[in-house]
């Protein structure tokens, strides 16, 4: 392998791998304070990029669609979210954690069905956006610039996010509900709201991965059933409720898809899971997560 | 029960022979749901990845047919026997962990076992699955299948009964319910979860067996997680506390996928909206449900003739 097909390779493991940290991103944060794992999380994410494709073709007349689909999609996403969140899964958080798998597992049903009805069970694509298209030269090599684009979307969102929990007071609250729901509420936080509220963050992350993905793969079915296991994957790597683990997790599993494929090709599948089976085993909380 | 068993023996003579293929393919389900809740109901243990052991039933008897040309017998009867093995294999990492990583760690082994059969082409045959797997002739005479089927389950779910209703059973819920006190009273928790582990993959394995049997072809989704929430939503639908629920649930599930599938392509939403509505209202299942009605009818009616006290 040459050394700019080594670092390309590598870029485009990790631009895949930053839109899958927003995801599990989302998918980490609602685990740390809800403590459900949204089996849907991932479907959320194909709604985000059905909405960006729907988006960007009805737009398609209006110069920067795409970026207008980029604001307006993820919001919608959370908005959704939101919904799911006050009407089904604040009902099941005192049940067992079996209901909540099958309650958003019912939720994959109804969100896929409902884009299948909406949007077909075609392949859509999304082109590259301006500026972002075409390739950009770094030290005499070439690379998509949208890879980068995307690298650059998951460091802001990771920053963003990093230095919301810390030094905002919704951060604060969020965390104090996290560490501690009873007495978060004894304090006077209105524990509900907060919940809403972190389920439409999550949402809305998983939202702006969905219209992120699009113009470097395609939309489809079925998307949704990959995506969810590859952020189990990350979110096992890093700790579950962690988000710089799910960062670290993210990077991690990027180039181990970018490079597994060259190191025994019959096991490229297999590696991810592998991985996660040993943490699991030997570190639970994962690499970054705080053992329980 | 005897009902019970009367129609299904006269299933073959009443109904069209699509309806019977589908009440055998209800049959295998409930088989693989009652396998399940051994885990699931009984031992409280939240498995993702029953699907895989399931698979290496099934394919366990596609490849002893078609590469080894074993004989039917011995194709079938190895099925159980390799999956009990894999999950023992499987099942002692899985047990060391609890709750969401107990879950997280069988949805992980079942996609390996997904992967090994999706790259393994040599072995397996990758993603074209196996077809035109030599079923002896004598079996697709009349209904011989279907009855081989009713026959086989009816005989595990009468030893998964007495198992559940064994003292392994009773300590088996004794753990769902508190597992560091039943640790206290010197139980080895952690034996009787793979025990039981390996008691569900043994079943798992012969309900693979028995559909590869049926469909005469195997192909690796049977091992994807999307089939291990199928088995999920079969013990959930029926009801996990109850020994009926997974064979209720198969029956229920399969007709409606099919009843809804034939009349639109939107079968998944509608399907969902059942699971939701039954979350939110019937927690126990249907058969829980039905059992608690029945309750408390009877408590009425004994409180009307003077006889209930309590």
């Amino acid at each position: 392998m040459t050394i700019e097909a080594f670092i390309g390779q590598a870029l485009s493991g990790i631009s895949v791998g930053m839109v899958l940290f927003l995801i599990a991103a989302g998918l980490s944060i609602i685990f740390g304070t809800l403590k459900v794992l949204n089996l849907a999380h991932g479907t959320i994410y194909m709604v985000g990029g059905f909405l960006c494709y729907i988006l960007t073709s009805k737009l398609a007349h209006i110069p920067g669609a795409f970026w207008w689909a980029l604001l307006f999609a993820p919001i919608a996403v959370a908005l959704i979210g939101g919904v799911i969140e006050v009407l089904l899964l604040r009902r099941i958080y005192s049940q067992e954690m079996l209901y909540q798998y099958i309650l958003t597992f019912a939720l994959i049903l109804i969100l896929g069905d409902t884009c299948k009805f909406f949007f077909g069970v075609g392949y859509q694509t999304v082109s590259v956006p301006w500026p972002v298209n075409g390739n950009i030269a770094l030290w005499g090599l070439s690379f998509p610039t949208y890879n980068l684009f995307l690298i650059g979307c998951g460091i802001v969102v990771f920053l963003g996010l990093s230095a919301l929990m810390r030094y905002t007071s919704l951060g604060s609250i969020v965390r104090a509900v996290t560490h501690n729901r009873e007495t978060a509420n004894a304090l006077g936080i209105n524990v509900p709201r907060v919940y809403t509220g972190v389920f439409m963050l999550g949402s809305y992350l998983a939202g702006l991965a969905g219209t992120l993905m699009p113009p470097m793969s395609v939309v489809a079915l079925g998307s949704d059933m990959a995506v969810i296991i590859e952020c189990f994957i990350i979110v096992v790597i890093g700790g579950l409720g962690s988000l710089p683990g799910a960062f670290l997790g993210a990077i991690i599993l990027g180039l181990l898809n970018a490079f597994g494929i060259y190191i025994i090709p019959k096991l490229a599948l297999a590696f991810p899971f592998m991985l996660m089976i040993v943490i699991l085993i030997i570190r639970p909380w994962g690499l970054l997560g705080k053992p329980e | 029960m005897i009902l019970v068993s009367l129609v299904l023996l006269i299933v073959p003579f009443v109904f069209s022979r699509s309806m019977v293929s589908l009440i055998n393919e209800m049959l295998i389900m409930a088989l693989a749901g009652c396998a399940l809740n051994l885990m699931l109901g009984y031992g409280g243990m939240v498995s993702f990845g029953p699907a895989g052991l399931y698979a290496v039933g099934a394919y366990a008897t596609a490849i002893l047919l078609t590469r080894y040309g074993a004989p039917f017998i011995v194709a079938v009867l190895a099925a159980p026997v390799v999956a009990a093995i894999v999950g023992a294999i499987v099942g002692w990492f899985c047990v060391r962990r609890s709750a969401v990583y107990f879950a997280l760690l069988t949805l992980a082994f079942a996609q390996i076992i997904w992967t090994i059969i999706f790259e393994w082409y040599d072995f397996t045959n990758g993603d074209n699955g196996i077809v035109s797997i030599p079923i002896p002739e004598v079996l697709y005479v009349g209904s011989n299948i279907y009855y081989f089927s009713l026959a086989i389950v009816a005989v595990c779910i009468f030893v998964l009964w007495r198992i559940v209703n064994s003292p392994f059973g009773a300590t088996l819920q004794a753990i769902r319910e508190n597992p560091m006190r039943t640790e206290f009273i010197a139980v080895p928790v952690r034996r009787y979860q793979l025990a039981a582990f390996v008691i569900s993959s043994f079943f798992l394995g012969i309900a693979g067996s028995l559909f590869c049997v049926f469909a005469g072809s195997v192909f690796p989704d049977y091992a994807h997680w999307v089939k291990s929430t199928d088995m999920l939503v079969v013990c959930l639908l029926g009801g996990i506390y109850n020994f009926a629920g997974p064979i209720v649930g198969s029956g229920v599930y399969i007709l409606i996928s099919k009843v809804i599938s034939k009349n639109t392509t939107y079968w998944m939403f509608f399907l969902g909206i059942i699971i939701v509505f039954l979350v939110l209202y019937m927690r126990n299942g249907m058969v829980g449900f039905a059992a608690e009605k029945i309750f408390r009818f009877r408590n009425k009616l004994g409180a009307g003739n003077g006889e209930g006290k309590s």
